[in-house]
């Protein structure tokens, strides 16, 4: 199968179909919305379900293959952080605090994304390495309190050079101290609030319960968190086509820029995360899985996070960009470049794509 | 029964807004408050759709003439530039005046 056959088949899935209804459904005006108390339901059941299946692997394979992927994931994410910052400030030309928080926002992790891949995959009958689901808790926070800490270094370098010119500067303060003393407090209410967050508190408590249980005790339950996944799945994408229906208005002013960065750096990451992690011995699914926690951006967490520690930054950039284009892109598209890209290297798919550009070539 | 006059302060913010409302409220020692999530439209578009963290919140507190000239700069000095937020004060009698500090 090629990529375009298979992108094609991944378009015609219940996943991605409902998703492009609740666009047209908000395109169209309708009110048809899902009811609040189940599109926050949803997102739990969700984290729930990847935890506890991430728990059952972890029993089977133990925790020593999880440390150097972890250590991995988070050394990339800081990375991408970084560089993307780099580019929006430099390339894009935007201010310090929304270049921080779209940083931060694409180096975080997205839990819907993450779900999505692994309905994709189980689509596709392949598995991934359960403890992707302990990288995915491990993830969600790094980005954004780096994103945090620069800011608030940023900003005290600021106000001293301001003090600088205005000739009442403290030369015993360094620029690192006033940061890191800024950044404490604001670091400290982050951290409490990402750790003891729900998305976290529930990814983890799942994990630990599902090794604990393990298969035998996972079987009386795995009707709700088993063979309702992809179905919940359908029904929260419902919801979430909604609201990237509603924003599409607000697409074209975030810029051509943006609107270029967010599906850009999306596919370098993911590809990147794909390769490395199939450096590191992680399955064909496994990378695919690897890949999609660098390309995704977080919009439901990010606002959250962001508002309070970065307020300058202007929320309609990140959500926006992040659950307008990026989302869409990453499932649609993303998800089979990257699973093609994982068969490739992972040995399997190579006849086909080697036909593929042959077939172009001549 | 006799009223006493106080004020009322509605401060109608983002519900990601709403912890720092609160915690400026606690600083100047006002521990009571009253919140509820609405939906409107205003000068950052319609709000109180979609995502959860997008909605709208109201918040009332019933305070001493006193304090309000500081609690209300603070907002206005801390929030206003950044957040979607509208505040007004309006008279109001209470019968228990010592419940509102």
């Amino acid at each position: 199968m090629d990529i375009l056959e298979l992108i094609q088949s991944n378009l015609l899935t219940p996943i991605v179909l409902f998703f492009l209804f609740g666009i047209i459904a908000a395109r169209i005006k309708s009110d048809l919305k899902i009811p609040d108390a189940i599109s926050e339901f949803l997102p739990i059941y969700l984290l729930a379900a990847i935890g506890l299946h991430g728990g059952i692997e972890m029993r089977n394979t133990g925790f020593e293959a999880m440390f150097v992927p972890m250590m991995v994931a988070i050394g990339m994410s800081l990375l991408f952080t970084l560089n993307h910052y780099q580019i929006l400030r430099r390339l894009g030309k935007f201010n310090l605090f929304d270049s921080y928080a779209l940083a931060s926002t694409y180096g975080a992790v997205g839990a819907v994304t993450f779900s999505v891949g692994l309905s994709f995959l189980k689509n596709q009958g392949v598995t991934s390495e359960g403890y992707l689901a302990a990288i995915l808790a491990v993830l969600e926070p790094v980005a954004f309190i780096l994103a945090i800490f620069l800011t608030n270094m940023a900003v005290s370098k600021q106000i001293k050079n301001k003090k600088k010119s205005l000739g009442e500067i403290d030369s015993s303060e360094s620029e690192l101290e006033m940061g890191v003393t800024e950044t404490k407090s604001n670091l400290k209410q982050v951290l409490h609030e990402s750790i003891t967050g729900k998305a976290i508190v529930i990814l983890l408590g799942s994990i630990i319960i599902g090794y604990i249980i393990g298969e035998e005790g996972f079987s009386s339950i795995s009707i709700v968190f088993d063979e309702l996944f992809t179905g919940a799945i359908v029904i929260f994408l419902i919801e979430m086509g909604i609201i990237a229906g509603q924003r599409l208005d607000d697409i074209k002013k975030v810029g051509v820029f943006l609107i270029s960065f967010s599906i850009i750096m999306p596919t370098f990451n993911g590809v990147i995360g794909v390769l490395v992690a199939t450096v590191l011995g992680l399955s064909l699914g496994g990378a695919v899985m690897f890949g999609l926690l660098l390309a995704s951006a977080s919009f439901i967490a990010a606002p959250a996070v962001l508002r309070h520690a970065i307020p300058q930054a202007k929320p309609s950039l990140y959500i926006t960009s992040a659950l307008g284009i990026t989302f869409p892109y990453n499932i649609i598209v993303l998800l089979p470049i990257m699973f093609m890209v994982s068969s490739v290297v992972h040995n399997e798919g190579s006849i086909d794509l080697f036909h593929y550009l042959s077939e172009g070539l001549i | 029964m006799k009223l006493y006059n106080v004020k009322l302060l509605t401060v109608t913010c983002e519900i990601l807004a709403q912890k720092n409302v609160i915690d400026i409220l606690t600083k100047h020692d006002i521990t009571g408050y009253t919140a509820y999530e609405v939906e409107g439209n205003g000068a950052r578009g319609l709000r109180g759709q979609g995502l959860k963290n997008e909605k709208n919140v109201k918040v009332e507190v019933i305070m001493q003439e006193e304090k309000l000239q500081d609690v209300i700069e603070e907002i206005a000095r801390t929030l206003f530039t950044n957040f979607a937020i509208v505040l007004y004060v309006s008279d109001v009698g209470v019968l228990r005046t010592e419940k509102f500090v």
